[in-house]
């Protein structure tokens, strides 16, 4: 034991001395917020896109525009939402209320404002900025033909400032007919704002022509039934699901690409760090001191404490995190999202499945290490390997459409992508019996991969068996 | 004889080859013994079956008697033939990190790492990693690693290779200090002057196989004895001498005198040469035996081919 630890312990300083270490362990975190908030934080600087509305009736014109300014407010209403969420969770209800009975944006953010000043007035500091995605302007040709050269690029608006869209609205003795005028072709969303808003007028127009008044309309309009989704099992006493319920999925799936990536990058370091050895010819020198099963097992912990050591970095931070969120935002959307990530079926399936996937995942790229002259020899002999440790993200879709489908369900039982599959399936209702059994499972097959590893390992470090030497017996 | 290691008909083989091939010897305690022979002749192989790296497909080692186990290999130092160290590491910390895992206490690995270093001249970059060492300093570090946890058994695989003249001078003497602290010292080398100059004992091995095990004055009583002489004028002194058991050939000529070379066969020495020269009258005005050296016992041990692919 006392050698294990030892090689252990060299490994674990070797590579927590690396620069590379700090870098993964002070980046990961940054990565993870930019990915969070990055997109977000894009769209918030984006400046609004440019649209012009033409039309052959002025109403319809007049109805598209109050389409983008409704669409404009319900986005701040969102923003405020996720802002009362983090900032001022108590006073929500009522800042909320405030903001949709003001008749305009304008009305609606003092009101909102207002509201807030008597009952969180710490939190008006802060308070969102409207960030409309859509800002509508006056024709710059009264044809659709004309405005197409601003659309294109040809013509710049007033401060060179570019067309982003048009919508011409004609109409047909159908009815109206919506063109979107756009040089992004992937974007169709200004359209199915005027379809929806126009949809709503040409119902509004039939029913007032059957004599329906526009109260009556618009209560028919917003009829729409009650829906609940209720868990039939008998570990779920209240039946009922909510966000709540559902957040251990979506939390499984950010913790599976998590220990995916671990996995793959702690097993990586292993690899680099056998081949290192190889080529630094240190090993004939370790040999004489300790068994090359030994020396595995060493290297297999040193790494261990390494990733050990980032978890609890990173654990710690995001615990602190999600249990602040938890607690601070109870039942808001970010709140219950957060609290996901205390399912402690879900927390048991990601240490075992850390640990015995470190332990498979590790001894193999050990073993593949050892037979490899250098990284490149390595990463090629990897590549199916590689592909192999891919399937598992590859059912991650399927297996939030259905964790208990019979093809996730197989996939769970076969150890090389159990760790991932028992993440997925951890939350769907999966028994302790079931966590325990897919568990002893795993280290069960770990242990026979470190004994096939050691002897692969052996062969590599002391017969000097390498992937070179058989192509050069083959050639 | 007390012997520190011994090696009972040793075999190993690679699929059909066999390496080493039925290799008995023993090495005596305190001894400088030296395991000579060419490139490929299984030196490496039997080094490495010697300190347990390699399991030999037949045959047995022992340690002072006892088998080889791992306890047993805490007290051999071993420089392998492919070595190399951390590069990351300081020179201090990679000769403590070998000698903890050879079963040395963390404190008292340290203080060795740093009287080694120290005495060989490395004490001020003890602190330094290894990768900003020249190939020199680099490889004394890793013989200190060797010897750090003072093994009575020191086994180093070509520890002369790559080392300029300077260092292997020195390299020499450490050998020979540790020798004389009563450490058992093995060495494989296919460079005959440092075994010669060195060994109290050697081996020769030829295609995995003993060619010899002796002293090194016993090696050289193998190799034929030759003399240089020069007469002056024209005689012939193959002629002079023919029937009386010399083997006299001319080895050219010059300011009108000519020079033999004489091969001393059948036990004959050169001083019954030179008695036969002055009783034929020989005008001898050079005669110079020359000493048998270890590369001419071993090419008359193995033959001329692997004596060619030993000096490579």
């Amino acid at each position: 034991m006392g050698a294990i630890s030892l090689v252990a312990r060299r490994d674990y300083f070797a590579y927590i001395g690396a620069w590379g270490f700090w870098v993964s362990l002070l980046l990961a975190p940054l990565i993870l917020a930019a990915l969070t908030i990055g997109p977000l934080f894009l769209a918030r600087a984006e400046p609004p896109r440019l649209l012009t509305i033409l039309a052959d009736r002025p109403s319809d014109a007049a109805l598209a525009a109050q389409a983008f300014a409704d669409d404009a407010r319900e986005r701040l209403r969102g923003d405020l939402a996720g802002y009362l969420d983090t900032g001022a969770p108590a006073a929500k209800q009522a800042v909320l209320a405030a903001f949709d009975a003001a008749p305009d944006q304008r009305a609606a953010i003092t009101a909102a404002r207002t509201r807030l000043a008597v009952d969180s007035p710490q939190a008006l500091r802060s308070f969102p900025t409207p960030s409309p995605r859509y800002l509508v302007i006056a024709p710059p040709a009264p044809q659709i033909s004309g405005v197409r050269a601003y659309l294109d690029g040809e013509r710049t608006l007033a401060g060179g400032r570019t067309l982003y869209g048009a919508i011409n609205i004609r109409r047909t003795a159908a009815g109206p007919a919506i063109e979107y005028w756009s040089a992004n072709l992937s974007h169709q969303e200004p359209l199915v704002i005027v379809r929806e808003t126009l949809r709503a007028a040409m119902r509004h127009e039939a029913l007032a022509l059957r004599g329906v008044d526009r109260a009556e309309s618009d209560r028919l309009d917003a009829l729409e039934p009650q829906t609940q989704q209720f868990d039939p099992r008998p570990s779920a006493p209240q039946g009922r699901i909510t966000l709540r319920q559902r957040a251990p999925f979506y939390a499984a799936i950010l913790l599976s690409f998590i220990l995916w990536s671990v996995v793959f990058s702690t097993a990586n370091m292993l690899l680099n760090g056998v081949i290192e050895e190889k080529s630094n010819k240190i090993l004939d020198t370790l040999l004489t001191s300790i068994t090359p099963l030994q020396l595995l097992i060493g290297k297999l912990l040193g790494v261990a404490a390494v990733s050990a050591t980032l978890f609890l970095v990173w654990g710690a931070l995001g615990g602190v995190l999600v249990n602040a969120a938890a607690s601070r935002m109870g039942d808001s959307i970010l709140g219950q999202i957060a609290a996901g990530f205390l399912d402690p079926r879900l927390i048991a399936a990601f240490l075992i499945g850390f640990i015995a996937g470190y332990l498979i995942y590790g001894a193999i790229f050990l073993a593949f290490g050892a037979l490899c002259e250098s990284i490149q020899e390595a990463q090629t002999a990897l590549g199916v390997a590689t592909l192999i440790m891919a399937l598992p993200m590859m059912l991650i879709a399927p297996a939030l459409d259905n964790p208990n489908a019979p093809l996730i369900e197989t996939a769970s039982w076969f150890p090389l992508f159990t760790p991932f599959m028992l993440l997925m399936r951890a939350p769907a209702g999966l028994s302790w019996l079931e966590i325990a059994g897919m568990g002893a499972l795993m280290f069960a097959f770990a242990a026979l991969v470190l004994l096939l590893a050691s002897r692969v390992f052996h062969a590599g470090v002391v017969d000097q068996v390498s992937m070179t030497g058989w192509r050069r017996k083959k050639a | 004889m007390n012997a520190a290691l011994q090696a009972e008909g040793l075999i190993k083989r690679f699929g059909a080859r066999a390496a080493v091939d039925d290799l008995t010897f023993e090495v005596p305690q305190g001894a400088i013994y030296g395991v000579l022979g060419p490139n490929g002749a299984g030196k490496s192989t039997t080094m490495r079956m010697l300190v347990g790296v390699l399991k030999p497909s037949a045959g047995r080692v022992s340690v002072k008697g006892a088998p080889l186990t791992r306890e047993a290999l805490h007290n051999v130092g071993y420089l392998p033939e492919e070595r190399g160290l951390y590069r990351n590491m300081s020179a201090r910390s990679a000769i403590a990190y070998l000698a903890r895992l050879r079963g040395v206490a963390s404190r008292k690995a340290h203080k060795r790492a740093d009287e080694l270093l120290t005495a060989q001249g490395l004490g001020k970059v003890r602190r330094k990693k290894i990768k900003t060492f020249s190939k020199g300093m680099a490889q004394k570090v890793q013989v200190l690693a060797a010897i750090a946890h003072e093994p009575d058994i020191i086994i180093l695989d070509e520890p002369f290779a790559g080392l300029d003249p300077v260092n292997q001078r020195g390299l020499e003497d450490m050998i020979r200090t540790q020798a004389a602290a009563g450490r058992t010292v093995l060495f494989s080398t296919h460079v005959m002057e440092h075994a010669e100059r060195l060994c109290d004992r050697i081996l020769l091995i030829n295609g995995g196989r003993k060619a010899f095990e002796g002293s090194v004055q016993d090696a050289l009583a193998l190799a034929p004895s030759t003399a240089m002489l020069e007469t002056d004028g024209d005689f012939d002194l193959s002629a002079a001498l023919a029937g009386r058991g010399f083997n006299i050939a001319a080895d050219g000529q010059e300011h009108g005198s000519r020079r033999w070379r004489a091969h001393l066969e059948n036990g004959a020495g050169s001083r019954q040469l030179l008695a036969a020269c002055v009783e034929a009258g020989a005008p001898l005005s050079l005669f110079e035996p020359a000493r048998a050296s270890l590369h001419e016992a071993f090419v008359a041990l193995v033959g001329d081919e692997a004596a060619k692919k030993a000096a490579e």
